[in-house]
């Protein structure tokens, strides 16, 4: 009861923060909106068992990404755009493409599990399930080379940033 | 949950913010007594018995204050911003464990108000949130000398944090727990500054970086950008940035302690006092640091974090792993 | 212990900010609101991700997490130098004024 009640409480949270987000004019309001919406996230996966997860979307999401976006709305001081909608039909084209993917969504998550694969029931947990300890288990074994290329990936970003953001190259 | 355990918990929950508001005014009237007997003059004398009452008769005056609101400031995040800043600080106070475990009422009662098994990874998520209410109280004000001191400031805490927490890593490494409860009892023999001195060393810079105090204020230092961030606020609203500033202190201090000094272990007195008694001597510490070393420049700090603090914390990381693979 | 809220309630929830996402990149034409909707898009992911990881009781689930966010950083890092420099050139944040390769 008290799982289904902060579930309610974290998903209208989202929720909310995720509209105010899209339809929210001055971008410093979006991005402390986002900021709800990865910290009621966080909320939820603790109640799905990944405490790991959720200190990582803590920490790294909206401690340190949405850290630096505000740091660029600011630095750049954009205002709000007006008017603050696409103009014109491709804003009614993009509300029903969003409604096509929605109704392709939800059918495909409430379809009934099909014959012969295992029931749509949540399995038990092992007792360490989500911690540090079990992520790392498997991730320094199976996905080793993922991680690595992973580390490789970042350090491309992170050239790349300092080189794109530069004023003069030399 | 029973109504035992509901009431243990609120009545923990009151006793570390009645410790942290009760302490916060010494912690100021220690500082002001500390750095004027180092700069040879007294400090505050006249208000109480040596002086003990002037931060209450401080706090009193700044509860009077008239609460002045810019007129083109975004008035919900300059609402929000110092909320952010004290929440994230008394958040993290929850993790930190004062002593082992008392038997009261018939109940054991361990002396912390819980304990997560990931709680370094709490305290980095609060101490990653608490730059929101710095960033915003300087961008809350629309004013240009708060946005610049909010984004230096900002800018120092996200690059110190790193080397914080790696250094923390080599702890993790020896306990084999994320649980500070755990890492504190740990220390029964042997305290982690012995093993992990220049982690120590690393961790302690770096909380004075995170925690914007001097040598590393610029960001708020009166001679360089009025107040930094928090010029525009005032009253009650500049009392809890005060008071999440000291409470950080005291966090940062807690972690330092039951990291490496050994958390509540001590000789003969219990516990808790020993705790306090560690906690002293580090604000004592800050203290000190201030008074004795000069400001250190802004593209300093940052050479500092980057350069130095980064790379020395990841070597300890390394070696620590080489140590504990070839021990076995 | 079997969790209170079926599983199928996390994936509608899922559904539903992944499309509030896309409807942010479709409609809006601030490039960081777009960004920021890409993120919001990102999230709902991670949170169908982990619900099935919860139901298969697997770790997997939550490597790809792991991966996505640090995907992700990069991203936003790289994009938001890409923006930072078009804002240098152009005084503007709106995607339609980047039209000059136009027909």
């Amino acid at each position: 009861m008290f799982e289904s009640l902060l579930f309610a409480v974290f998903a209208g949270i989202a929720i909310g923060c995720a509209l105010g987000v899209v339809f929210h004019r001055n971008p410093v309001h979006c991005a402390l909106l986002l900021v709800g919406v990865l910290l009621s996230v966080a909320g939820i996966f603790i109640l799905l068992h990944a405490q790991f997860v959720a200190a990582l979307q803590v920490i790294v999401y909206a401690g340190a990404i949405m850290v630096l976006f505000l740091f660029v709305v600011m630095l750049l001081n954009i205002k709000g755009e007006t008017p603050l909608l696409t103009p014109g039909a491709a804003k009614g084209f993009g509300f029903l493409f969003a409604l096509i993917v929605f109704v392709e969504l939800i059918w495909t998550a409430v379809q009934p599990a099909a014959e012969g694969q295992r029931m749509a029931e949540a399995l038990p947990l092992p007792a360490d399930f989500g911690s540090p300890a079990a992520l790392g288990r498997v991730l320094y074994t199976v996905w080793l080379y993922p991680f690595e290329i992973t580390s490789i990936l970042l350090l491309v970003a992170v050239v790349g940033a300092v080189v794109l953001a530069k004023r003069k190259f030399f | 949950m029973d109504l035992a355990t509901l009431i243990e918990a609120v009545v923990k929950v009151h006793v570390v913010l009645g410790f942290v508001l009760v302490a916060v005014p010494l912690i100021v009237w220690m500082e002001r007594k500390v750095l004027g007997h180092m700069q040879d003059r007294i400090g505050p004398q006249r208000v109480g018995p040596f002086g003990l009452l002037q931060t209450i008769a401080d706090g009193i005056k700044l509860f009077m204050k008239e609460d002045i609101l810019p007129s083109q400031s975004d008035k919900v995040v300059y609402f929000l911003a110092p909320a952010i800043s004290i929440v994230t600080a008394l958040a993290a106070m929850t993790v930190i464990p004062f002593g082992d475990t008392v038997w009261l009422f018939g109940r054991e009662i361990a002396l912390r108000i819980t304990d997560v098994n990931i709680a370094i990874l709490f305290l980095l998520g609060a101490t990653s949130m608490g730059v929101y209410g710095i960033v915003l109280g300087g961008w809350a004000s629309n004013s240009k000398y708060p946005l610049l001191g909010g984004l230096r400031s900002s800018a120092q805490m996200i690059s110190y944090e790193l080397a914080q927490g790696i250094s923390l890593i080599g702890v993790i490494m020896i306990t084999g727990s994320l649980s500070l409860n755990e890492i504190g009892r740990a220390q029964e023999k042997l305290w982690f500054v012995v093993p992990q001195f220049f982690a120590f060393v690393i961790y302690v810079v770096c909380s004075v970086a995170e925690t914007n105090r001097a040598p590393f204020d610029l960001a708020e230092a009166e001679t360089e950008l009025v107040a930094g961030f928090h010029t525009e606020f005032s009253s009650m609203k500049f009392a809890l940035y005060f008071l999440a500033e000291y409470a950080n202190m005291m966090v940062v201090s807690g972690v330092a302690i039951t990291c490496f000094l050994g958390g509540w272990h001590g000789p003969l007195l219990p516990g808790p006092l020993w705790f306090f008694i560690k906690l002293t001597f580090f604000l004592f510490f800050y203290i000190w640091l201030r008074a004795t070393f000069p400001r250190l420049r802004y593209d300093q700090l940052m050479a500092f974090g980057w350069k130095v603090l980064l790379p020395a914390s990841l070597l300890n990381l390394a070696a620590t792993a080489v140590f504990l693979t070839v021990k076995g | 212990m079997p969790p209170t809220v079926p599983l199928v309630w996390y994936q509608i929830l899922a559904a539903i900010l992944f499309t509030i996402g896309v409807v942010g990149v479709l409609v809006r034409r601030s490039a960081l609101v777009i960004f920021m909707s890409i993120e919001l898009m990102l999230n709902a992911v991670n949170l169908s991700f982990v619900a099935f990881s919860r139901q298969h009781a697997s770790m997997d689930g939550h490597i790809f997490v792991f991966f996505v966010m640090a995907v992700a950083a990069a991203e936003v890092a790289i994009g938001l130098a890409i923006i930072v420099a078009i804002f240098r050139n152009k005084e503007t944040a709106s995607v339609d004024d980047v039209h000059l390769l136009k027909g």
